[in-house]
């Protein structure tokens, strides 16, 4: 299990420097000059040629990566250029707003997909399976800000029973009730597609074992429906485990579009807001640390997959 | 084998019957099919088919709610008619849908058989490049891809082709790997063909109907992207009609005139369900039990 370990995070190496070097060079590359975005065009020469020294760019671009890399390692982000404050005080709060935003969206897509998919598999002919399969279509095909838009249409209004964004009531005492209230449309918006394709491959899963020669056999044993259901749900939930880690990375994507539409203060937001006014560190520390996040989360599923499976150890 | 005998009472009842039973066996891809065609129709037709200007509109006529006598779906906060700007926006909207799932089944195709024909080396390389573009979120890849690139359609159509190659190459590698120690194969190294020989003309045939339906899984998603990115301010610019900018443009009516303002909204969700129910429909024609949605399987 160690080895299994230990081989996985060696393969992350490359990627996360691949990353990286994807990262730098999107930011490096983008047309315009950085000195006269910050001085103006009528800048004084010698003013100009002071500042490209102390940003660096009259030096090579190898040598400008490895001291990005380096500073970035350290958790050295550059300041941003709209906020002048440093990127990473600005992405660490946010980040916890984003995962506070999919961990809700997550647990949404878990149960959803289980009952949905479930359903789908237990009883797959008649209206009960094609509702599934059917519900699982329209989720998988709703796009984030679709459903964000629609929702805030339809539930803050013409029907107000809930907030149409932020994440506590200006004039409320920001309990936790007033959290999940504002939790509910976002973290709805954002669970539609995961939730969808979560339901399908359950579903797939199940079926399989339910129509199994495991199912079969319990049954000739004289289990009862609920014993042998048990059973074959047991067996189809590594299924769910690389499925549902999947969709968690999945989550971080999404919540670019749900952020903005609900004014939620996570990572998403700060993207767009920081695509809008050009601040290209943010853009670079918000990838960077979204890509970061992504990969670690796959580790993660594959290291649970092989403490569950033995056969994905080799 | 066992036939089934109809006994009609009449033409009638024989004929809707037959249509029925067709129905039931075909209607999962027909029915998608014909809705698909109707829309690339109807885009390619917007100026006989939109009932008013995309462009053009009255002030006097500001947001008008749905059902006005002349203007169906209603008018926006520059008084255009919001159903002819949805059928001109499906013009670069379906561009965005299908032009990206074709370079990016051409590329990806092109790399995945590389991977799997070609040596360890090769392979390796090309896997892993792929593994480091799958290690950001598509639409992030994306936003940073059309940043880099300036705005407009192409940049967009750029930049979702590079999202969805990497998941194209992997089906298809996949599929190279199954085949590549195939008898057949091995004939026609024997027999002195070169590898690109062999890729054209052995493994192509084998790929083509894989990638294909994975292609037309992707269609949908390719449209909901596109329109995403314009609804970021990175696609297409105004007054061009297009989905995601119109739901952009109509945002901040969404509390004083709801209706109108979920429109987009509700269009691009309509599209990209009747594209997926095809790719699904297609995709269970064609027997793949898998899930091959990007971020779905890997």
């Amino acid at each position: 299990m160690r080895r299994f370990l230990l081989r996985r995070l060696l393969l992350a190496v490359p990627t996360l420097f691949g990353v990286t070097v994807v990262v730098f060079a999107t930011v490096a590359l983008v047309p315009g000059d950085p000195v006269e975005a910050f001085l103006g065009p009528g800048a004084p020469l010698a003013a100009r040629r002071e500042l490209t020294q102390r940003l660096g760019l009259d030096r090579p671009l190898p040598v400008r990566y490895a001291a990005w890399l380096w500073h970035a390692l350290h958790g050295d982000l550059g300041t941003s250029i709209s906020a002048q404050r440093p990127v990473l005080r600005l992405l660490l709060p946010a980040f916890g707003e984003t995962l506070l935003l999919a961990g809700a969206a997550f647990l949404l897509v878990l149960v959803g997909g289980v009952l949905l998919g479930g359903l789908g598999a237990i009883r797959p002919h008649g209206l009960t399976g094609r509702l599934s399969g059917g519900l699982s279509t329209l989720f998988v095909s709703a796009p984030q800000y679709s459903v964000s838009l629609l929702l805030i249409g339809l539930f803050a209004v013409y029907w107000p029973v809930l907030p149409a964004g932020g994440t506590h009531n200006v004039f409320g005492d920001g309990g936790p009730i007033d959290l999940v209230q504002h939790l509910v449309l976002p973290a709805v918006a954002a669970a539609l597609v995961p939730l969808g394709l979560t339901a399908r491959v359950f579903r797939a899963a199940l079926s399989t074992v339910v129509e199994g020669e495991l199912a079969d056999s319990l049954r000739a044993r004289g289990l009862s429906r609920t014993a042998v259901l048990w059973h074959c749900l047991h067996n189809a939930s590594p299924a769910l485990l690389t499925i549902g880690g999947l969709q968690l990375a999945y989550l971080l994507e999404g919540v670019v579009f749900v952020e903005t539409l609900f004014s939620w203060p996570g990572v998403g937001q700060l993207l767009y807001n920081a695509l809008s006014a050009r601040d290209l560190p943010v853009i670079e520390g918000g990838v960077l640390v979204t890509a970061v996040g992504f990969v670690g989360i796959n580790i993660i599923v594959d290291t649970a997959h092989a403490v569950i499976d033995p056969r994905v150890r080799s | 084998m066992t036939t089934t005998v109809i006994r009609p009472t009449t033409r009638t009842v024989a004929a809707i019957s037959t249509a029925g039973s067709w129905l039931r066996r075909n209607g999962g891809v027909a029915v998608p099919l014909t809705l698909v065609v109707l829309l690339v129709l109807a885009a390619l037709a917007a100026p006989l088919v939109a009932p008013d200007s995309p462009t053009a509109g009255l002030l006097q006529n500001r947001m008008l709610a749905p059902g006005t006598p002349g203007h169906l779906l209603g008018t926006d906060d520059q008084g255009r008619d919001v159903l002819s700007r949805l059928i001109w926006a499906a013009r670069p909207s379906l561009v965005g849908g299908f032009a990206p799932v074709g370079a990016a089944g051409a590329l990806g195709s092109a790399l995945g058989i590389a991977a799997g024909l070609g040596g360890r080396r090769t392979e390796q390389a090309l896997l892993r490049s792929l593994d480091v573009l799958y290690a950001f979120p598509g639409i992030l890849l994306a936003m940073a891809i059309a940043t880099l690139v300036d705005t407009g359609l192409g940049a967009v159509v750029l930049a979702l082709s590079v999202v969805l190659t990497p998941s194209v190459a992997r089906v298809v590698f996949t599929e190279v790997q199954r085949i590549r120690t195939a008898e057949y194969l091995e004939a026609a190294r024997v027999s002195g063909a070169g590898r690109i020989a062999i890729a054209v003309r052995q493994v192509v045939p084998v790929v083509a109907p894989v990638v294909l339906v994975y292609c037309s899984s992707l269609i949908g998603l390719s449209i909901v992207y596109a329109a995403g990115l314009s609804f970021l301010g990175l696609g297409v610019s105004p007054p061009t009609a297009e989905w995601g900018s119109m739901l952009d443009e109509l945002r901040p009516e969404l509390f004083s005139h709801p209706a109108v303002a979920m429109m987009p909204a509700l269009a691009i969700l309509v599209v990209s369900v009747i594209f997926n129910s095809l790719g699904e429909a297609l995709r269970r024609r064609v027997g793949a039990a898998r899930d091959l949605r990007p971020g779905a399987g890997r």
